[in-house]
């Protein structure tokens, strides 16, 4: 049998397509474009971040001067002066966190299987997307003794002026803000459940709760609990939201204490520990809804 | 047609009893679902009709357009800054992602995944931390480059910040635009810049433009990081409107101030929804 | 088992008419299929069957039960669906499972009807397999296990083959009847493709826009079509337009017609409906079509002329096209003689209509 050539041309051509020179000048490019976001990301997020770290173990504002006394003093002053508003950021974001899941999820659920009309409701979502500080302006307003809110709580039986500068109102407030990110978690973790199954459930004699914990649930946890954790994240940085709604000593959370020591009594030491805290809580709890959240964010 | 004809059963049919669930609770069911949906998105409006509302009493009693002088006014001048800032946001944005883009889903990059990652930090960093440590960073920087108090220092944060919400629409979006436009753009005779240019951007388009979105209500309405690196003569009108909320207390020039920062956010999203729609949002906050 | 009922069914979605007045009475153990183009309608009225959809006005009964008002859940239908649907976290014998752990049956019966029921569909051994490992035509095949499981009274069936390749649909169809007949279990099976409806069907439900056009057993559909689409859907066909010139009653109660078309005249098989002087539409399959005569001019009752224009081998059957006087004719030619046909210098041909079938137009 006689060999047949093959054209060298192609040969060229395939070798091309795998040959680790090509492959590397191709990373090269990749990386050229991407020089401009990684230097931009390091001096003004990595290194400041980085800093921080470091400023956290200098003593009050010392890093102000040539020799900085390096101490892990700031972090002992957090354990046995500051936990209480650790815990206190903790629970404002846990709770505004379980708000939002109680009912932010049938929100998700009505939104994504029963209604039409989404996008109104994705348009009126952009006005507690805008910001927690007009969040908290406006119903600070509405809740006020001669505010519009009073005589329709006052009618349920609540009393209005009792709702302010309090912890539910402070909770609900936060709440509010993350309440789309929650709601847009799950609208995308039920987009991954074929609604047929929920439909072969029901002509398989299952109920509606029995579908819902058999199949919808367990297909869509991971979204929800990405979610979950989102909202979660945000709300560790809560910082206007308790000081419009709350009172400062009840809910004073880490964002206020760390900027009223750094802006007001400048100990740059103790405000970063504060920020390191704050930082790594945030970090951990974004991590792993990243790992819940396959391609949301993470692309 | 059959309507309204009634419709006569067979006899010796019976109707099951106990079997669970008749017709009116399912419209029961309904009509409170729609309701659960309804009461939220008026608990949503509520803050910002309540603002609105608020911005137009007069302290006389009545209403006016009083409290708006101080918008045109004092505020007026806040408000220009931050569009100006917001716009150069934006443009530093779109020059920091397209490539960084393009990088990603194009070109074969090692460690793509810690790349992406790395890049989205500070989108994940609390606010007050992040305004501490470019405080700290710029106080530190402050003999080479002076960047405290400085429109380049608020707007190094902002792009820092946001631009990833700018790339990963992009991202989507150039996922989405298959090889052969460009191909045959190529085959066709345009150089890479042309293709780049007449073909790769416009079909870029509305991700390009969910990125300004995003970019656009972030930075116009950030005060936190911005309370921490602005000086009293960059005053952003989102920082504006947090001072008043601090010293003028609860009043009609506050309110106003709130409202129209809202309003123009809110105007600029219905127009981007009638423009380009939401398809290009998928994965963000507003889709 | 179970009669089906539908009196008077419809379903509207604001203006849009998804359904009108559905009727149809579905004895026990009949295997109806409901066949038309998509936007029918046909899987709206499975799904008002399923009680996934509600009814706008009529009624569905099950054994002289009024089901409106009972929900899917408590109906004891077995549904496969076109995706399968089967739950893709669960395995293979959980899938089964499904139904009966809803009803909390013990244990040890559970398992063992999923042992039956993996032996019926010759899957034994597939029990821990996750879906995604499998087939799509052992998924489907698992899905029609997983619906017998709960021992259903009515079996529905939505376009459960059509995301399969054609090997699989021609042994999967053969399958579901086999099971069907097994089990004697009313089925209603709702399908674009023709060739599924007359394989399995005993009656078939024609539909186009919401509406019933014809119901009969598969003879009735394709041979004596109702309307002007059921004749165009089903099949290829062709369509003469003429005026009836008188009608004549036979023996056994059917009414004959004769059409005057154009230059010539035919027979057809008119409905009760048709009077004389009615504008008419004859429908004749390309295959009821004979070719009696080449190159020859045979001027007799119930034959034609033509000129063949073109001329297709397919193997089995010689296509062509006729030109009868105008009439654009598709006649199917098989047999031997249909070799003699393809010597190009045969151009005028005689042909002889059967079964021809008259529509009002």
């Amino acid at each position: 049998m006689k060999e047949i050539p093959v054209p060298v041309s192609l040969l060229e051509a395939e070798a091309a397509e795998t040959s680790p020179r090509r492959l590397r000048r191709e990373s090269f490019t990749g990386l050229g474009l991407l020089t401009p976001a990684i230097v931009i990301v390091i001096l003004f997020s990595l290194a400041p971040l980085a800093y921080l770290v470091l400023v956290s173990f200098t003593r009050e504002s010392t890093f102000f001067f040539n020799n900085p006394v390096y101490t892990g003093g700031n972090y002992r002053t957090i354990v046995n002066r500051y936990m209480p508003h650790v815990w206190t950021t903790i629970r404002l974001a846990t709770l505004a966190s379980i708000v939002n899941l109680v009912f932010g999820f049938p929100f998700a659920y009505i939104l994504a299987r029963k209604i039409s009309y989404r996008e109104l409701v994705r348009t009126l979502m952009v006005f507690p997307l805008v910001g927690p500080l007009y969040l908290a302006f406006g119903l600070y307003y509405v809740l006020l003794p001669n505010g519009p809110g009073a005589p329709i709580l006052e009618f349920l039986g609540i009393n209005a002026t009792s709702l302010l500068f309090s912890e539910p109102m402070t909770i609900f407030g936060m709440a509010l803000f993350t309440f789309p990110f929650m709601v847009m978690n799950v609208v995308a973790a039920l987009a991954n459940v074929d609604p047929t199954l929920e439909e072969a459930a029901s002509t398989l004699g299952a109920e509606s709760w029995q579908t819902f914990t058999r199949v919808v649930f367990p297909l869509s946890w991971p979204g929800i609990l990405a979610g979950f954790l989102m909202c979660f994240g945000w709300n560790l940085g809560v910082y206007v939201v308790p000081i419009l709604l709350g009172s400062t000593p009840q809910q004073r959370v880490l964002s206020l204490t760390l900027q009223q020591k750094a802006m007001s009594q400048f100990d740059y030491g103790l405000a970063a520990a504060m920020g390191v805290v704050l930082m790594v809580l945030a970090f951990s709890v974004t991590w792993i809804s990243l790992r819940f959240s396959r391609g949301a964010l993470g692309a | 047609m059959s309507g309204s004809r009634p419709i006569d059963l067979p006899a010796g049919v019976t109707i099951p009893e106990g079997a669970g669930g008749s017709s009116s609770w399912k419209t029961v069911r309904t009509v409170l679902q729609h309701a659960y949906i309804w009461i939220w998105l008026v608990i949503f409006v509520i803050p910002f009709l309540a603002t609105l509302v608020y911005s137009f009493e007069s302290p006389k009693g009545g209403y006016s357009l009083e409290a708006y002088d101080f918008v045109k006014g004092a505020f007026l001048e806040n408000l220009v800054y931050s569009l100006e800032l917001t716009l150069m946001a934006i443009i530093g944005n779109l020059l920091i992602s397209i490539p960084a883009a393009y990088a990603i889903v194009r070109h074969n990059v090692p460690g793509k995944r810690l790349i992406l990652s790395t890049l989205n930090v500070s989108l994940y960093a609390p606010a007050a931390v992040m305004g501490l440590s470019l405080l700290i960073t710029y106080a530190y920087l402050l003999d080479f480059m002076p960047l405290t108090h400085s429109t380049w220092g608020l707007l190094a944060a902002y792009v820092v910040g946001t631009f990833p919400l700018m790339l990963l629409p992009i991202i989507v979006a150039l996922r989405d635009m298959p090889m052969v436009y460009q191909e045959a753009a190529h085959t066709l005779g345009a150089s890479r810049a042309q293709s780049l240019f007449r073909i790769e951007l416009p079909l870029l388009g509305p991700g390009i433009g969910a990125g300004i979105l995003m970019t656009f209500v972030i930075v116009f309405n950030e005060f936190l990081v911005t309370l921490f690196i602005a000086g009293p003569e960059n005053q952003t009108a989102a920082l504006r409107v947090y001072g008043l909320t601090r010293t003028a207390g609860f009043s009609q020039s506050t309110a106003a101030a709130a409202a129209t920062m809202q309003l123009v956010s809110f105007v600029v999203v219905l127009v981007f929804f009638k423009l380009v729609g939401s398809r290009y949002l998928k994965g963000t906050y507003f889709a | 088992m179970s009669r089906v009922q539908l009196i008077s069914v419809a379903k509207r979605y604001g203006d849009t008419v998804a359904v009108r007045d559905f009727t149809a009475d579905i004895a026990d153990g009949e295997f109806v299929t409901l066949l038309g183009p998509s936007g029918c309608g046909k899987t709206t009225t499975l799904r008002m069957v399923a009680g996934l959809v509600d009814p706008s006005s009529g009624y569905i009964l099950f054994d002289d039960q009024v089901m409106n008002r009972v929900p899917t859940n408590k109906r004891n239908i077995g549904l496969a669906f076109q995706s399968h649907a089967l739950f893709p976290h669960m395995s293979v014998a959980k899938n089964i499972a499904f139904g009966l752990t809803m009803k909390r049956r013990p244990k040890a019966e559970i398992r063992n009807k999923v042992e039956e029921m993996l032996d019926l569909i010759e899957m034994t051994g597939y029990g821990d397999r996750m879906p995604a490992q499998l087939s799509g035509g052992q998924q489907q095949r698992v899905a029609l296990a997983r619906m017998l499981a709960t021992d259903p009274r009515v079996l529905l069936f939505d376009e459960p083959l059509s995301a399969l390749d054609r090997n699989l649909r021609d042994t999967l169809k053969y399958s579901i009847l086999e099971l069907q007949r097994r089990t004697k279990k009313t089925a209603i099976y709702v399908t674009h493709d023709q060739s599924e409806a007359f394989a399995i069907s005993d009656r078939i439900f024609v539909m186009n826009q919401g509406r019933v056009e014809q119901a009969g057993s598969q003879l009735d559909i394709y041979l004596r079509p109702a309307t002007e689409f059921v004749a165009n859907f089903v099949g290829d066909n062709n369509a003469i337009s003429g005026v009836i010139e008188s009608i004549a009653s036979l023996p056994d109660g059917q009414r004959t017609a004769r059409v005057k078309a154009g230059t010539f005249e035919l027979q057809g098989y008119a409905p009760d409906t048709l009077d004389v002087g009615d504008e008419v539409l004859a429908f004749v399959r390309p295959e009821n079509i004979e070719v009696v005569g080449q190159n020859t001019q045979q001027q007799a009752d119930g034959l034609v002329s033509g000129m063949v224009e073109q001329i297709v081998f397919e193997g089995p059957t010689v296509r062509l096209n006729v030109d009868c006087d105008g009439v654009l004719l598709n006649v199917s030619a098989s047999g031997v003689e249909r070799l003699t046909l393809l010597d190009k210098g045969e151009k005028r041909v005689t042909l002889r209509f059967r079964d021809v079938s008259l529509v009002k137009q």
